[in-house]
């Protein structure tokens, strides 16, 4: 609690009735603190991220783990008693048909169409952030920042009211152009043009940080490496391709890894659509699930079962893929 | 260092568990009798009242504080939850010790709440201020869990069909009395009006398909002993289900766009004058035309009709307020209770909400006003006013979407009424099965 002043006062002052109680007095402060400093001051130091993730980060973690191994409901939290289940949690998960057939393909799917998209769509927007004058590169830009300022639930709002069956702009359009009829067509009762909507949803959220990081790595590549492609007969999409791409890997590593975990574990984007928290159990995904089980059912420790499945899921595909580009980078 | 860490890691779930431990409700929580007048200066009361129910009801709580403040000396803080957000939030507080020390709460989860001990025994505050025979019986009995009552009957609810007064006579019909009237009734003003919406089935709303279900005879579960069982896919639970979404898929009185409508979608498009008519309860009228003032005067409502005569019956909802066991100062809490669950109060919230109260003598004055938006909900809930089973667990099949996800499965083609019924079956008996 008290390690700022903790630090400049043992250093300057030196009157041992200044110190504050606690792991920290039992360094010799008046004198000789060249070498105990050693010992204390990484620790010091580090204790305000320790105690930052310990609270925010590892109980949360350690919780969520116990939960899903016990039978817990809002009568366990008011009594808190506790009734340990062992896996019985994941088994019901992992032979409930929802699962294999809505939940994880719902999930999965999406994050792979999404993450792809994202990253091309930023890319791309990228490319031309990388090609226009500066005036053109900063309006463009504020543009794509309104994007991704605009809070998930508000943009998500904005979609739902777009495709709306009734007064939405693009069932208006496409009706008076004759490709829909408005009078038999709701979008959110069907698998596909619900995840298709939440993906043009996701997409334009998430693009502009790919852009911005990836106009920022552009921005870097010196401009002799291009001109030496170029001298040496390679078109635009060569010079991308094998030029480019390679340079930039460890951007699109961070900008990938980032978007997969965002993509996989959606949840505001997909909960807030008509039917998406649990009234339509086809477009379920693990996130609102988790959720639904959860706080909705009072079923903690099945929810938390969900959750812990979800983030092993990520963690097993992120490691897949760090494992993928690392190997690349050793050949 | 990291087995310091742990141990203290352990330490402090330890301390935590022990303080949820102490939780455990218990029942003298009331220092003084329910009939005392308690002073509590410098004390602050927080309360959670549902946003809505009353359209305007910031100066209805200034007036209440403004008393309160005279009794009590304490100052009272109203925090208005949205209903849609409301049962969320109270789960998330009592896990996070967070309650406040008096909420308002939906008949249907106080059964729930009072189970997992985050409410208090009001049954000899009632006892001693001499209240309990003037309560309305469904709101005690939905309030009651093993003999104790846990929440204070406030106001009551109901629903019925409200229609466009000024579309019913341009088609030349009268209000109908059966369910083959309903439908020709329906036909009628949809030939006259097919730009609007005759009558919307939304896909979201459990409220609506209730009536049908028991107006053909059927139940959404019945209890045997300490058990539940599931009836909804029975003969007459599936030809009420039938009837009911066939409004939609046979007539197409509705629009697909209300497949994925709750209640508050189909009032929005009532106050923007789509609809002809529509299940909606006794309390909306108000709002609407508060939406829309150009309906005023339009319309005009009656009860859900019986399959061959008489009324179907529908879900008697309403609020209860309850004690937290977090209060700080439950006769504070109670004091604050008795204010507004009785009186002049009471009647000022029933007059500016649409909701009738939670007492027997007010409920009466209310009746004998010959309102037209009021006497059909009155006799709705007079001739047919029916309780979802009350049970906690049927919390948690509500938490599930059970009946929605029936409803949207069938009026969005996936699933014919016997598969979705017998599939929404099965999901309450398994919630049944396992129990709270």
């Amino acid at each position: 609690m008290s390690a700022e002043p903790t630090l400049t006062e043992t250093a300057r002052v030196g009157d041992p009735s200044d110190l504050p109680p606690g792991g920290s007095g039992r360094t010799p402060a008046r004198r000789g603190i060249r070498i105990p400093r050693k010992l204390w001051l990484p620790w010091l130091l580090l204790t305000p991220a320790l105690g930052v993730l310990g609270v925010l980060l590892l109980y949360p973690l350690y919780r969520v783990g116990a939960l899903s191994l016990q039978e817990y409901r809002l009568r366990n939290i008011v009594t808190g008693e506790v009734e340990w289940l062992g896996i019985d949690n994941y088994r019901e998960v992992l032979t409930d048909p929802l699962l294999w057939k809505v939940a994880f393909p719902n999930t999965a799917v999406f994050a792979v169409v999404n993450v792809a998209l994202t990253v091309v769509v930023g890319t791309l927007i990228a490319l031309l952030l990388a090609r226009v004058g500066p005036w053109t590169r900063g309006l463009l830009t504020s543009a794509i920042m309104a994007a991704w300022a605009v809070p998930a639930v508000t943009g998500t709002y904005v979609w739902v009211f777009l495709f709306d069956s009734r007064a939405g702009l693009v069932m208006h359009v496409l009706g008076d152009l004759g490709l829909v009829d408005p009078d038999t067509t709701n979008w959110f009762t069907e698998r596909l043009p619900f995840y298709g909507i939440a993906t043009l949803n996701v997409v334009h959220h998430g693009f502009p940080f790919v852009a911005i990081t990836v106009l920022a790595g552009l921005m870097t590549l010196s401009r002799e490496v291009m001109e030496a492609a170029i001298i040496d007969g390679a078109n635009a999409w060569q010079r991308f391709w094998y030029v480019t791409v390679p340079l930039l890997k460890p951007v699109f590593a961070v900008v990938t890894i980032l978007s997969t975990i965002w993509d996989f574990k959606v949840f505001t984007q997909i909960y807030l659509m008509p039917g998406g928290d649990g009234a339509n159990r086809d477009v379920l995904n693990l996130g609102t699930w988790s959720y639904i089980t959860a706080i909705s059912q009072n079923n903690f420790g099945l929810g938390a079962a969900i959750a812990v499945l979800l983030t092993l899921l990520l963690l097993a595909i992120t490691g897949v893929y760090l494992r993928v580009l690392f190997r690349q980078e050793e050949l | 260092m990291r087995v310091r860490r742990l141990a203290v890691g352990l330490a402090a779930i330890g301390l935590l568990a022990a303080a949820c431990g102490d939780n455990s409700s218990e029942n003298n929580n009331f220092a003084n009798s329910g009939d005392d007048k308690i002073s509590a200066k410098g004390e602050t009361l927080s309360v959670w009242i549902m946003e809505g129910t009353n359209p305007d009801a910031k100066p209805f709580f200034k007036d209440v504080a403004a008393a309160f403040k005279e009794e009590t000396g304490a100052t009272l803080k109203v925090q208005y939850v949205p209903w849609a957000d409301a049962h969320d939030k109270f789960v998330k507080s009592i896990a996070g010790d967070t309650t406040p020390d008096v909420a308002e709460v939906g008949t249907t989860w106080t059964p729930e709440f009072a189970d997992v001990g985050a409410l208090l025994d009001l049954s000899r505050q009632v006892e001693d201020a001499q209240l309990g025979g003037d309560l309305v019986d469904g709101l005690v009995e939905a309030g009651t869990v093993d003999g104790s009552l846990y929440g204070m009957p406030w106001y009551a609810g109901v629903r019925s069909v409200i229609y466009r007064t000024d579309v019913f006579e341009k088609a030349g019909v009268e209000p109908p009395t059966t369910w083959d009237e309903f439908v020709t009734v329906g036909e009628k003003i949809k030939a006259e009006n097919p730009d609007m919406i005759t009558f919307p089935v939304p896909g979201d709303s459990e409220y609506g398909v209730y009536p049908f279900v028991w107006g053909a005879g059927g139940d959404i579960a019945t209890q045997d002993g300490d058990s539940w069982k599931a009836t909804i896919d029975s003969a007459e639970a599936q030809e009420g289900i039938s009837f009911y979404t066939d409004l939609a898929l046979e007539h197409g009185f509705s629009t697909p766009a209300a497949t994925t409508w709750d209640e508050a979608d189909t009032s929005d498009a009532f106050s923007r004058g789509e609809v002809a008519m529509t299940i909606a309860g006794n309390w909306t009228p108000g709002a609407l035309i508060e939406a829309n003032p150009e309906l005023e005067g339009k319309i005009g409502a009656f009860p859900i009709p019986g399959k061959d005569s008489g009324v179907s019956p529908s879900f008697l909802g309403g609020s209860h307020l309850s004690v937290f066991q977090t209060a700080e100062n439950p006769d504070l809490a109670w004091a604050f209770v008795r204010l507004m669950s009785q009186g002049d109060f009471a009647a000022q919230w029933g007059d500016e909400s649409g909701f009738f109260p939670g007492s027997k003598s007010l409920l009466e004055k209310a009746q004998a006003e010959d309102d037209p938006l009021v006497a059909p909900f009155a006799e709705q809930i007079v001739e047919g006013g029916k309780s979802v089973p009350v049970t906690p667990l049927y919390g948690q099949v509500q938490g599930k979407k059970t009946v929605s996800a029936m409803l949207q499965s069938i009026l969005s083609g996936d699933a014919t009424v016997a598969e979705a019924s017998e599939q929404a079956a099965t999901e309450m008996d398994d919630v049944f099965a396992q129990g709270g």
